[in-house]
């Protein structure tokens, strides 16, 4: 434990060096305005900054990219809970409590909560990176597509507290986005799916579509419309200079510390990814919750257990990369290329033949966790001055930057078409009583379930009892099975209570 | 009612029902005894068409329960402006390839924000000039998009504001 403080303290002398601190400010503050854009996610952002490394040493080329990484994942919970647009998919939670608190006016607070959360969130899985890292990635390499498969199931089955109002409805939704999901390649065989010809359809719908379609353009298309819809952003623009709510941290502090605690688990599995560990944490979270039914009307803690499982998982997907080589997410992947091109091999070898540069990247995410508090509260102001833009303009301007989001994925128009064609169907959803949240549950985590399943038929001659004889997996599917089954048995003994006061 | 209530979920049945027999080729790649590539898609569709009828009883039980006459609880909608909104939407997609994105921009902002209740000439001027030009400063010589110029004289024109605007 000694040496750990010993090369941490040596690794924060090299992080506070000039050149590498002005890397992890400069990374956090491209992330998190990349992040907070929609259609450059978090992973373009890393992706770009990449070819800018190749003159810089590997410590400030690696400083550079946490930044992003860490800003990034943050940044988009920024519009979505002013303009109830996430920046990226694992934004989307934080947006539907968010965006509802903004509404009723606590612009301020969210924000605010965002940015604790998130940091907290960041700044715990960093110190869990520093001290845990090479035991957990042991434990976690034990894990196969059987686990991966049940803790995508898990995240899915929160679709049952998520629509408390209809059942039926919600799970209308999840299927259609995990419809929606299948079209494209396949990426067992190679066949195409739903994709009828049409050549834009063969490489799938991409989820960014989607989600700025529904969230956006729906909401959009609403305050246009829908008379007597609730008073547009700027009524409350006054009141959305962010605050830190420090000491209104304190109430959520289980919320904060589960959606740490799922952040750096499900991140610590090589694949499952931020977006993973969001879903699963607000689900987790509003079966937990003693009020449920607040939950999607602007729900502190949800918004807290999202937000701080994001950047939780950071820290996690680091863990692959650093101690065995193996990237965690994608954006693991690509800063592994940055290891590369400066001619070092990621892996156990580097914590005993450079320690120096693997501490000083622990100390890097630790700083730029602390530092994000700063730079979020500032990119949060600057947004946040938009809320004073009459409602007539900012829906105008949504419309044109939802155009631009998502013509960017590919510099295509059939991606604007796309986004358009769902913003009209998020608008008709609302009316029909047909929740959004379970639709962009489906198109997310579907093609995941999918990918597991059927790998884990492959490696075990399709035996399906491989998910229950395995613990990990049948624990975490039973949790899924409750999470399913209990509002059942709730409204059942809820009935039953009511029919014998009555 | 029940019919205008209905016809969102026998919407999603009548897609389940004529997606299915596409996923029956799906299977031709598998080996024998694996699940194939239509197997999934089976799933999702099978699982829509349960829950479309599930939301159908839902529907007629719950307005079974309603008194009779009871007023829609939804609030109401203004038709002609969401006729018009999506019409805006739709335009400018179609509309982008031939006169490119600056142009297409331009009148887009000019309806939306007439739709939006804003009347004064103005105001919609200033906000579609101030806005044409940061989102092409910011858009086309920041992030370097490639965003439609138009066709014919339509790029002709774009260019020539690129040219103005000292964007090339």
């Amino acid at each position: 434990m000694g040496e750990i403080f010993a090369n941490l303290g040596g690794g924060f002398v090299n992080a506070f060096q000039p050149l590498n601190f002005a890397m992890i400010l400069l990374g956090l503050t491209i992330g998190i305005i990349a992040g907070a854009l929609p259609g450059i996610t978090m992973l373009n952002s890393i992706v770009l900054v990449l070819p800018f490394t190749y003159l810089m040493g590997i410590v400030p080329a690696l400083l550079l990219m946490i930044g992003v990484y860490c800003g990034g994942v943050f940044g988009g919970s920024i519009t979505g809970i002013l303009f109830n647009i996430p920046g990226d998919p694992m934004n989307v939670p934080t947006t539907w409590e968010g965006y509802r608190l903004s509404r009723k006016g606590q612009t301020q607070y969210a924000l605010g909560l965002a940015i604790m959360s998130s940091a907290f969130g960041g700044l715990v899985s960093a110190l869990f990176l520093a001290f845990f890292a090479p035991p957990f990635a042991k434990f976690a390499l034990t894990f196969s597509t059987v686990e991966f498969f049940a803790v995508v199931v898990f995240g899915l089955a929160s679709v049952s507290v998520l629509g408390q109002a209809s059942m039926a409805g919600a799970l209308i939704s999840l299927f259609t986005g995990v419809l929606l999901g299948t079209i494209g390649t396949e990426a067992q065989y190679g066949v195409e799916r739903f994709a009828f010809g049409v050549p834009f359809l063969k490489t799938g719908v991409d989820f960014v579509t989607v989600l700025i379609g529904l969230f956006a353009i729906g909401e959009v298309l609403e305050q246009l419309v829908v008379k007597g819809a609730e008073p547009a952003p700027a009524t409350s623009g006054a009141r959305a200079i962010p605050k830190l709510p420090l000491l209104a941290l304190w109430p959520l502090r289980w919320s904060l510390a589960r959606g740490t605690a799922v952040g750096i688990a499900v991140g610590g599995l090589a694949g499952a990814g931020a977006t993973v560990s969001s879903f699963v944490s607000y689900g987790l979270e509003k079966q937990i919750s003693k009020e449920p039914h607040l939950f999607g009307t602007g729900h502190a803690g949800g918004l807290v257990a999202s937000e701080s499982s994001v950047n939780g998982s950071t820290g996690g997907a680091m863990i692959h990369l650093l101690t065995l080589g193996i990237p965690g997410s994608a954006a693991t992947a690509v800063m592994m290329g940055a290891f590369l091109i400066h001619g070092i091999q990621p892996g156990p070898l580097l914590f005993t033949k450079q320690p120096e540069q693997v501490y000083t990247i622990f100390a890097g995410m630790i700083l730029a966790n602390v530092v994000m508090i700063a730079l979020g509260f500032l990119a949060a102001l600057s947004f946040a001055m938009l809320m004073k833009v009459p409602a007539s303009i900012l829906n105008t301007f949504i419309v044109v930057f939802c155009f631009l989001g998502a013509f960017a994925l590919r510099n295509d128009l059939a991606d604007v078409w796309l986004t358009m064609l769902f913003g009209v169907l998020g608008f008709f959803m609302r009316r029909w009583d047909l929740p959004i949240p379970p639709l962009v549950m489906g198109i997310i985590l579907g093609p995941m379930a999918e990918q597991y399943f059927l790998t884990s038929m492959v490696s075990h001659a399709n035996d399906l009892t491989v998910f229950v004889t395995r613990p990990v997996s049948a624990v975490v599917l039973a949790f899924s099975l409750l999470m399913v089954v209990w509002p059942f048995v709730k409204t059942f003994r809820a009935r039953r209570r009511h029919a014998g006061g009555g | 009612m029940l019919a205008r209530r209905l016809l969102a979920p026998l919407g999603g049945v009548a897609v389940a029902i004529a997606l299915y027999p596409v996923t029956w080729g799906l299977d031709a790649i598998a080996r024998e005894g694996q699940l194939g590539p239509g197997f999934w898609p089976r799933l999702a569709l099978g699982g829509l068409a349960l829950a479309c009828v599930g939301k159908m009883l839902e529907d007629w039980q719950r307005l079974r329960r309603a008194a009779p006459g009871a007023p829609d609880a939804r609030p109401p909608l203004a038709r002609g402006k969401l006729v018009a909104g999506i019409a805006c939407i739709v335009g400018y997609v179609l509309l982008a390839p031939v006169l490119g994105f600056a142009l297409v921009s331009a009148l887009f902002i000019a309806a939306f924000l007439v739709l939006g209740g804003m009347r004064s000439v103005p105001a919609i001027a200033t906000n579609v000039v101030v806005g044409v030009v940061a989102l092409l400063y910011l858009f086309v010589r920041l992030v370097y998009l490639p965003l439609p110029k138009g066709d014919g004289p339509f790029e002709a024109v774009t260019l020539a504001l690129y040219r103005a605007l000292r964007l090339y």
